[in-house]
Order: structure tokens, then sequence, then C-alpha cells
């Protein structure tokens, strides 16, 4: 559905985006991920026909976004980030306006506003005036102006930037349901929110993709996929160096002492598991041993390692 | 219904549907109207050889009105929808910059003509009342009322211009009013270095006030109907340049 091909822009000196490429299939929920300033809003524009690209191409359904400008514009619902809206409009007044510049007309334009307000849960404030609502219904407001078209695909820009636990839940849940039905550019920084929706993960830092992979994926590949905790009564430096001493092992930390129990994270190189032989150093030594647990990377692990400057 | 019929419509309904078009309408009724009744007063008190017409609009405080109003009517166009960031929506819309254009230009246009319908009126309103024949001749009535019509579509495109530059509503209105104000002055250069000059035929060609003196008379030149409606076409197309440029820099 998607295809970025080794896209560029650059805002005179500065590149905000250099050489990206990815590709979402149809029917596919891709997370877009990255920090602030990564990049993402700039690819995002350059797909919705926003703004050009310096060099490499961008095509939706097969479609060039520069050459085929309005037939991609129908295929794509889009939300921006900053969710611009007509304030002095009310919901119905302004899905029926978007809904006309989209092309759609009459019976068939009224049946698919009382469709996207009922599926984005706008029923209940329909008539009323956008300035006056809050911004977890502004957000929905644009999810529906999105998906008034009925797009098959549906890029959202941070679509639960700003709003409270329970509206993220909420629109979380909203976007997952899309996505059985929709291909889905969902950007954000949220991890949590993309372990739980995306079939896919592009990570982009510094206008490049560092990695686009199934979340999965992404996790059991990483390099420091192996941290282990443990608890044992002992002479902490002794227990330290011990340690130290097996092999697989890069590094021991000393965490912090309860009582007299020792607490100590031990880095290990990835793919192996030291959990056995250091549960028969304890024995060997004579420590009691409380607690032995191997931490399982999460996205985070990979977002940070990935995009971490220092 | 074409898509620069919606965004026309939309544009159009939106100057009514605050109290600003209502204020605006009702300021140049009121300024208007006072213009009228001093000039009946001026007519009655000694002989003018004008007519009621040209003595309306050569009134001091006509291009006052006159020249304020477009800034207030365009300033908004494109720099609210830019600070709103609804220029994004739009634009990802399918919709062509031109219909956009267009569309938000042609809607100012019909606002401004709904704002002269009462000033019309009042002209009319003289040969409801008495019986005597109106003081001024058809072809003047209808040469001021064509002038306020060209001259809008040249100042609306010029405020249309100035609106698409800016995200700031306040600096397109200066913008306006700046380029509306060199524009009227420029018609004054003959008047301050005398036509002993090359391009003084130039600056006859331009001038507003010497175009409203003309055509309040009944004198309607087809030379000045062209310059309005070309330089507004030329000032429309940089206005779809600048959109675009603004989007393809940043």
């Amino acid at each position: 559905m998607i295809k970025v091909d080794n896209l560029t822009k650059r805002f005179g000196r500065h590149s905000a985006v250099s050489g990206a490429s990815f590709e979402a299939a149809d029917g596919e929920v891709v997370g877009f991920l990255g920090p602030n300033g990564a990049g993402k809003t700039t690819t995002i524009r350059i797909l919705t026909g926003f703004l050009p690209a310096t060099s490499g191409t961008a095509t939706v359904d097969g479609l060039d976004v520069a050459e085929h400008p309005l037939e991609t514009r129908r295929r794509i619902g889009y939300l921006p980030e900053s969710v611009p809206l007509y304030r002095d409009m009310r919901i119905r007044e302004y899905l029926r306006f978007r809904g006309h510049i989209k092309g759609l007309r009459g019976d068939f334009l009224r049946r698919r506003m009382d469709e996207v307000i009922d599926r984005c849960g706008l029923g209940d404030v329909r008539r009323k005036m956008i300035k006056t609502l809050s911004k977890g219904f502004r957000q929905r407001v644009g999810l529906a102006d999105a998906l008034i078209h009925d797009p098959p695909l549906l890029i959202l820009d941070e679509p639960t930037n700003g709003l409270d636990p329970n509206q993220i839940r909420s629109i979380r849940n909203l976007v997952k349901e899309l996505g059985e039905s929709h291909t889905i550019l969902l950007s954000t920084h949220i991890l949590s929110e993309v372990e739980m929706i995306c079939d896919k993960i592009v990570i982009i830092d510094g206008g490049t993709v560092l990695a686009s992979d199934t979340p999965s994926n992404l996790v059991s590949t990483m390099r420091s996929a192996g941290r282990i905790s443990i608890e044992v009564k002992a002479d902490p430096e002794r227990a330290q160096e011990k340690m130290n001493a097996l092999d697989q092992v890069k590094k021991v930390i000393h965490e912090r002492n309860r009582g007299n129990w020792g607490e100590f994270s031990i880095l290990v190189e990835s793919g192996t598991d030291t959990r056995e032989r250091l549960a028969n150093l304890a024995r060997e030594e004579g420590w009691p041993l409380r607690s032995l647990h191997r931490h399982a990377a999460t996205l985070e692990d990979v977002f940070v390692e990935l995009t971490r400057k220092d | 219904m074409g898509t620069l019929l919606i965004i026309l419509r939309k544009e159009f309904r939106g100057f009514f549907q605050s109290p600003f078009g209502w204020i605006l309408l009702s300021l140049i009724t009121v300024m208007q109207g006072w213009s009228v009744s001093s000039a009946m007063k001026a007519l009655q008190d000694a002989p003018i050889p004008e007519s009621l017409v040209y003595i309306v609009f050569h009134m001091p405080q006509f291009w006052f009105y006159f020249l304020a109003l477009f800034p207030l009517i365009t300033m908004r166009l494109f720099a609210e929808e830019e600070r709103a960031g609804t220029l994004e929506t739009l634009l990802t819309a399918p919709v062509h910059t031109a219909q956009l254009v267009l569309g938000k230009y042609l809607a100012t246009l019909c606002f401004y003509l709904v704002l002269w319908i009462p000033s019309f009126l009042q002209f009319q309103i003289f040969g409801l009342l008495t019986d005597l024949d109106p003081p001024f001749s058809t072809g003047s009535l209808g040469g001021v009322f064509l002038l306020i019509v060209l001259m809008g579509s040249l100042f609306i495109a010029i405020g249309t211009f100035a609106s698409s530059l800016t995200s700031s509503q306040i600096i397109a209105g200066v913008i306006t009013v700046g380029l509306l104000f060199i524009h009227y002055f420029l018609g004054y250069i003959t008047v301050i270095y005398g036509d002993q000059f090359p391009a003084a035929s130039l600056f006859h060609h331009i001038s507003a006030s010497e175009h409203l003196r003309d055509f309040s008379r009944g004198l309607i030149s087809s030379s000045t109907i062209i310059y309005y409606l070309s330089a507004s076409a030329f000032v429309l197309f940089m206005t779809h340049h600048a959109l675009n440029y603004r989007r393809w820099k940043s």
C-alpha cells in the first residue's frame, strides 16, 4: 500500500529526511516510531502530498504521490498531528464540508456521516460547536474526517498526543478496530501503544530508517537482550568478582543491598543464558540465593538502543 | 457541485456566521448613507455642475473607508488557515491550489458585492420618494458601480495575495493597506510632478482617483476595465504561486 524509496527532504541546508525507505503491505498496521524531530511528520507530509520530496519517491497504492496528487489523496485518510479543525463549525457541518470537498454527495455522504459519527463515538456531541469540545473529542472529529471518504489507507500522526489515559485507551481501541479493515501508518512515540496495535514497526531517527520489522523480531535481535537480576547473600565485592569471571558475562553491576542481601544486574551477550551457571556458582560458593531472573528485552530497549544519542 | 463552488459557499457563509460581516455591512450602509445625505444638502445649498453620484463618491471620507475595507475582508483568508493548520487538511484533501485560491477569492468578491447593495438602493430611494427625475444619469450610476466592482476585484486579489504570505492576519492586513495606499498615491504622481516626464501617461493609466472621476461621470473606458481585470488575474496567479512556494520551502 505504501512504498517509500530513498526519500530525502531538505529545508535549506537542513535535511529533515535523508534516504528513508520502508514499505507497508495492504492491511498492515505499521507503527512509525522515532524521537521528536526524527522526520516522522515530514515523511508523512510527503506521503499525503502536502510537501514535495527533494528526491526519492513515495507511492501509495502503486501511484506516485507527486505525479498523481489527487488520486493518492483520495486513498488516504489523514489525521495531522495538531488536529486542525474549524473552531466555529458544528461537527456535522464540518464533516459535511470535508465530505463535500472529498467528492461525496447526497445520500451517500449522509450515510457516511452517520457511520463515522457512530464509529468515532461522536453521537452525543454531534451538534456541538467544535470550539467547545475537549481535546479527546476533537481528536475523534479529526479521525471521523479522516474516515469519511472510506479510504483504504489511514495515516495518523500521533493520534493520542496530549490525551488523558482514558481517552488514549479509547482512541487506541478505535485504531485497533480500524486496523482490521484498513492499512494504517501510525506515528507515535508511545511504545506500549505500538506493541499493542502494530503488526510492523519502522523506527526512524535523524531522517533515516534504522529498523523495520515486526515487534517480536526487533526485540529478539536486540543486542542488549539479556539482562539478568540476581539476589544473593554474599560479600558484594567477592560476588561481583566471581560472577564477572564467568564466560559470556559482559558486566556485573551491584545495584543495592537489602539487609544482608545483595542485588546485582548482570549483562550477558545476546543469545546466551547464564542463569544455570550463576545458580551453580551460588551453590559452590555457599551463597543463599533468593531470586534469579532474566529480563525480556522490551521495545523500549530497542528504541533507546537505536535512537540514543550518547 | 464542483470543489471550487463548495469552497466558495463555505467561505461566503463564513462572512455571515459571525458578527463581522454584519458589522461591515452596516458600516458601509451608514457611511454611504451619510455621503448621500450630505451630497443632497450640498446640492440644496449651492448649484454644483455635477451629479449626485459624482458628489457622493467624491466626499472626503470615501477613500478612507473604501481602502480600509479590503484588509478587513481579506486578511483572514489564508493567514487564518495557515495559523490554525487547516491549510494542511485542505491541501491534503483532493483539492487543487487553484480551486482553493479562486474559491476564496470569489467568495470574498461576492461578499463585497453584497456590501454595496444597500448603497445602490440608496440611490433608488431618491426616485421612489420624490416624483423628480433622479439628479444623476443611468450612465454615471452604472459607471460608478462598475468601477466599484473592478476596483474590488483587484484590491481583493491584492488582499488575498497578502494573506497568503503570512500566518498573521495583522501582517496580512498591514501589507494590504500598504499596497493599496501605494497604488492610490501612485495616481497622484502626475499631480505632484506634472505631466512633463515620459512615464506620466502610465500613472494616469493606473490612477484610481482619475478612474473614479471618469466613471462617476459615465465615461467608461475599456482600457481601465482591461487594466483592473488583467491586474487581478496576475495577482491571483502570484497568490497561487506564493501558496505553493510556502509549501515547498517549509
